[in-house]
């Protein structure tokens, strides 16, 4: 029952903005030739469920995504670990990282394009670039962060030196490189949807783009929904996964809260 | 025999320099000291002092940038299981719990499974956390986190102990039971402990011997060989004249070299 108003407030915004939207068109404030109106896109999702290029799409997509995400967190947990455990890897990678940082990675695509064509190696390719950085600083921030003692009693227990990266600094990094994870999900998707447009004959991404142009709007909106729903338990999943992995941890309680 | 053999630790003319902003900063001067096998020996002084900083070169975390140390003969080549080292802030893994942060060390020895359980289960006992073992650090009060930082040094069965003020973040009558613990601990084992404290009471209660450091750079300026009959109870003890004799000499002592600091 104490959930009951939290529920509404939480779900208030989505359902104003959609009542919103639906007044807006059937009382012609705005064009349904440009915005189609809530129902049409209800029905347009209805019809694509019985069509297989939805599933297919979604399913091409979350693959790119999900691929993409599983190599950039390997690679970002690799390249954290790497620059702060070690002063001479942090001096050589650390300005490659401070300057990649905030390049959008989506302006990688066309050259992608030219160097590996169309089809799954460039929307990974893209997806694993952009997921890479974050893991990398929260990793980074995460290693470096585990306190000294910890490691000291960790070795003189007995752990060897390589063994400790693995027992104890990845373990004590876990919320910060999760966190980090989290960030890099949400990349996921928009470098995915966002290589598709440009590079893909197949997916999600490319499907809206078809719909855009053929000025089937309710079709396209209807897409975007799916790949919003489909995003959004990606990122519930995460964070229950998360809250799972670190029951042990003090700040757990403050990660689930800051999320819808 | 005890005069014929030589120290179980041997610390000779060692002095740690710390860079800072530029400057060089003295942490240890010439520090000299030899402590025999099964003793017990404390060291207070100053905050700052370098007490805690000669105690992480024994563990083998810091390197001495003069001077010598020998264990048995042997210099240091890093942290060893010889030495169990019990840090202040507890320094337990937060992800495992009781049961796992005790049994950490018998992991890496690669003790079998069976045995492990055993030695696990004895230590939780000792500590008397029995109802706990599934417990994660988050759970448990200070006093409780201390205690298995113990066990859990302990069970990796070490000849030496280190302790860096392992009571400092107890409260007063839990640290009184821990004291006992420890006091109780030393005497049925034998081992060698080394303890940082900045608690003249404790220093004087448990040890056989109390180190005083001065103020930076930390050298040794007073060394009090403590004798008294402790198999006599604390209240006893405590409220006894050579007791109180001890510990005043010694708080003069750390006194002094505060006053100095402070100066």
């Amino acid at each position: 029952m104490l959930g009951l108003r939290a529920f509404v407030l939480r779900w208030s915004s989505l359902a104003l903005l959609v009542a919103a939207w639906e007044l807006a068109v059937v009382t012609r404030v705005a064009d349904p030739q440009f915005v189609p109106a809530l129902h049409d896109v209800a029905r347009a999702l209805l019809d694509l469920a019985f069509e297989k290029d939805l599933w297919e799409g979604l399913a091409v997509s979350t693959m790119r995504a999900l691929v993409g995400l599983a190599l950039g967190t390997a690679g970002g947990v690799l390249i954290g670990t790497l620059m702060a455990t070690s002063a001479r890897a942090n001096a050589f990678l650390g300005p490659l990282v401070a300057t990649t940082y905030s390049l959008p990675k989506a302006s990688l695509v066309p050259l992608f394009l030219l160097w590996f064509g169309v089809g799954n190696t460039t929307n990974i390719l893209t997806v694993f670039l952009a997921t890479l950085l974050p893991v990398v600083v929260g990793t980074y921030q995460g290693v470096k962060s585990v306190p000294q003692v910890l490691v000291w009693s960790a070795r003189a227990l007995g752990t060897s030196p390589l063994a400790i990266v693995l027992r104890v600094q990845i373990p004590g990094a876990l919320l910060p490189i999760l966190t980090g994870v989290r960030v890099a999900l949400g990349f996921s998707w928009v470098l995915t949807l966002s290589a598709e447009m440009i590079a893909a004959k197949t997916g999600i991404g490319k499907l809206i783009f078809v719909y855009g142009e053929s000025g089937a709007y309710a079709y396209m909106f209807a897409g975007i929904g799916m790949i919003l729903a489909v995003a959004y338990a990606a990122d519930r999943l995460l964070v229950a996964i998360t809250a799972r992995l670190l029951h042990w941890n003090d700040g757990i309680a403050a990660h689930r809260e800051g999320t819808a | 025999m005890q005069g014929v053999k030589a120290p179980l630790i041997r610390i000779a003319g060692v002095s740690k320099h710390y860079r800072s902003r530029g400057s060089r900063v003295t942490a240890l001067a010439q520090v000299d000291l030899d402590i025999a096998r099964g003793e017990f020996v404390s060291i207070v002084g100053p905050s700052g002092c370098g007490k805690s900083t000669l105690l992480y070169i024994l563990g083998g975390f810091l390197r001495a940038d003069e001077g010598a140390i020998e264990i048995r003969g042997r210099g240091i080549e890093g942290p060893g299981i010889d030495r169990g080292v019990v840090f202040q802030e507890y320094a337990l893994f937060p992800w495992l719990t009781v049961e796992q942060n005790i049994a950490y060390g018998l992991v890496n020895a690669g003790m079998e499974r069976r045995q492990r359980d055993e030695t696990v289960r004895h230590y939780v006992s000792l500590i008397g956390l029995q109802g706990f073992e599934q417990r994660y650090p988050r759970e448990l009060s200070g006093g409780m986190r201390q205690r298995v930082a113990i066990a859990r040094t302990l069970a990796c069965e070490p000849d030496i102990l280190l302790l860096d003020e392992p009571l400092g973040a107890l409260d007063a009558l839990t640290r009184e039971t821990m004291q006992d613990e420890l006091l109780r601990l030393w005497q049925g084992t034998g081992k060698t402990v080394l303890m940082v404290t900045h608690d003249v009471n404790e220093a004087v209660f448990l040890s056989q011997r109390v180190v005083v450091m001065s103020k930076r750079p930390g050298r040794i300026v007073d060394n009090f060989a403590i004798d008294l009959d402790r198999s006599r109870p604390r209240e006893e003890l405590m409220v006894s004249d050579a007791y109180n004799e001890m510990r005043n000499r010694v708080w003069l002592a750390v006194r002094r070299e505060a006053m100095a600091a402070a100066a």
